[in-house]
């Protein structure tokens, strides 16, 4: 006689082999558990990939050290050519030069956007929500960034933005987003 | 450069879920269709190309190891091709340098994927978490922490053309290339979403990334598709019907989208056009091809890609589907297979998937959908961060 098996030490387990609660393991495997199954039938297992990391920002560290200590936002401007890039770089990849710090005001101008009614497990709760590339102003490139709205249908492209802070910061690039300028 | 024909195409079915096959078991599958298509055995093959997009969808790196195992190719050379949904038309454009350089005379091309192996507990349904992979391509550190999704960025794109060109593509023409891609996905037995929709269905889905709701969006698909490249002599010797590629050409843009001169055009599909078109003698497109297969990831987009594959004038996309130029019935029909919206993405096969559509009709083999007097057809591989990489074939048949 083939052995049955005990389903909720089955969901157990597997709850804690990939961090998902027991009642949403439950909930996705209650079919594989009821009835029967032909020995045959495709069967399906409970999953994850996960590496951590301790992942270091290179050349770019100081701009989110002065997001996140100062509140302060820099580009990075070409020795050579002059071009202002933010997201800063190092080195510029249209001359091969070093780039310098440069202390930026945080307006700019929405070039071009979307609103988002639909995201990704991460972002699933915050829909709908506006992300565009800005054009901050002194800079000569875009920059991809949330622009927080009560609104979102009035986001509109050429509209004036300004870089606001988070109260608590972490030193990623969430610690900024932008907010519509009355002018 | 030695010429390269295509002696042997086939595809897998197309559809959101192969509950009873895994990705190797897949690659088994559509190896098996293809060397029967050649008409030839597994000892005529001298190397592989894959074109696999995801290791996260496969829930393993290096999946590429053990298809080659699966199909029994061991010890040929072979390599793995990824660039995104692009990788497709890559796979076939490296197989190509394979067989033109004379380091094989015969090579294998097989894309596979099958994505919905990732799950989202909490929503109890693939999709976000089928996104989250995919997003794990956007730069992790400025770009992926903003929420954007694949959608989102080829929004951007088209929301930038609206705002350059007057409003156009309108609402209305996106949703008339929606009703064009599922319509043509009727008649084609492999596509995962064969509908008879209509303008107003696509108008009224809800909304997915403005501007584009749920009939906008391609298809998360499982399949695998392959063909099989010969040098001219062994092409003569054993296939009735090769299909030459007479062009190609790729390029990759900026990935960061804020570093692209503009954001209205897809300089990678331009410049990879362009080459293909030059090295195929191609001076007018919009009468040279006979039919395309469009990487339509979204309506909007192929929309722009008739405008960026030169069929007509920067801005002027939208009219192609107006005048009906882009129909089946149309002097030059896009999508016949349903495209990336109608027959389905799976990813790594995408473009392979595409290639096979354009030989069948080159063959006169595309059945109920086969296109009339088609003598030289295109294929547009698109992937990475809104078309950072494009590629373009052009295949044509013997005359």
């Amino acid at each position: 006689m083939p052995t049955k098996i005990d389903a909720q030490k089955w969901y157990e387990r597997n709850s804690k082999r990939i961090g998902v609660p027991v009642d949403l393991i439950r909930q996705n495997y209650r079919e594989e558990f009821e009835g029967e199954k032909d020995i045959g039938e495709p069967l399906e297992i409970p999953d994850k990939m996960e590496v951590f990391y301790k992942y270091t920002y290179g050349q770019q560290s100081r701009f989110f050290r002065e997001i996140r200590e100062n509140q302060k936002l820099y580009g990075a401007r070409c020795k050579k050519c002059g071009k202002v890039f933010c997201p800063p770089r190092a080195g510029c990849p249209h001359c091969f030069e070093d780039t310098e710090w440069l202390p930026l005001e945080g307006t700019g101008t929405l070039v071009t956007y979307t609103i988002v009614y639909f995201s990704n497990s991460v972002f699933a709760r915050k829909v709908p929500f506006v992300c565009g590339y800005v054009k901050l102003d002194g800079t000569d490139f875009l920059i991809l960034q949330s622009i927080y709205m009560d609104d979102v249908e009035k986001a509109r492209p050429g509209m004036r933005v300004k870089v606001c802070y988070q109260e608590e910061r972490d030193g990623r690039i969430t610690d900024i987003y932008f907010t519509p300028v009355d002018e | 450069m030695r010429r390269v024909a295509i002696i042997g195409a086939a595809t897998t079915k197309f559809k959101s879920r192969w509950l009873d096959r895994t990705y190797y078991e897949l690659a088994y599958d559509v190896t098996k269709e293809v060397l029967a298509d050649a008409g030839i055995g597994k000892d005529r093959i001298d190397s592989c190309v894959y074109g696999m997009y995801n290791d996260l969808f496969a829930r393993q790196y290096q999946p590429d190891l053990f298809a080659h195992d699966y199909i029994g190719m061991a010890p040929r050379p072979a390599v793995r091709v990824n660039t995104g949904g692009a990788t497709g038309g890559s796979a076939i454009r490296m197989g190509m340098a394979e067989v033109a350089s004379g380091m094989s005379d015969v090579t294998l091309v097989l894309g596979v994927e099958k994505c919905n192996d990732c799950f989202n507990y909490e929503a109890g349904i693939t999709t976000p978490e089928v996104l989250k992979s995919i997003n794990y391509t956007a730069d992790m550190t400025y770009e992926f922490p903003t929420g954007r999704t694949a959608a989102s960025v080829f929004a951007l794109a088209v929301i930038a053309h609206q705002e350059k060109y007057g409003g156009l593509p309108t609402r209305e023409q996106m949703a008339k290339v929606s009703v064009k891609n599922h319509r043509n996905a009727v008649k084609n037995p492999v596509a995962q979403s064969p509908k008879l929709l209509t303008v107003e269905d696509v108008i009224n889905a809800r909304m997915i990334s403005y501007p584009f709701g749920f009939y906008d969006n391609c298809l998360y698909t499982e399949g695998a598709a392959a063909v099989i490249l010969a040098s001219e002599d062994v092409a003569r010797k054993l296939c009735p019907k090769p299909i030459w590629i007479t062009g190609v050409g790729a390029a990759l843009d900026w990935a960061f989208l804020g570093n692209r001169p503009n954001l209205y055009e897809f300089h990678s599909s331009r410049e990879a056009a362009v080459r293909a078109y030059k090295m195929a003698g191609i001076t007018n497109p919009r009468r040279e091809i006979d039919l395309a297969e469009l990487h339509d990831a979204f309506t909007g987009t192929e929309i722009m890609a008739y405008e960026d594959c030169l069929f007509c004038e920067p801005g002027e996309g939208g009219k192609l589907i107006d005048q009906e130029v882009v129909e089946p019935w149309g002097d030059l029909p896009v999508n016949l297979s349903g495209g990336l919206i109608g027959c389905g993405h799976a990813v790594g096969a995408t473009g392979i998937m595409q290639t096979v559509e354009v030989v069948m009709h080159l063959r006169g083999e595309a059945g109920e959908r086969q296109v009339k007097e088609a003598r030289r057809g295109l294929v547009q591989s698109i992937g990475g961060i809104a078309n950072a990489w494009t590629v373009v074939l052009i295949l044509e048949k013997e005359v």
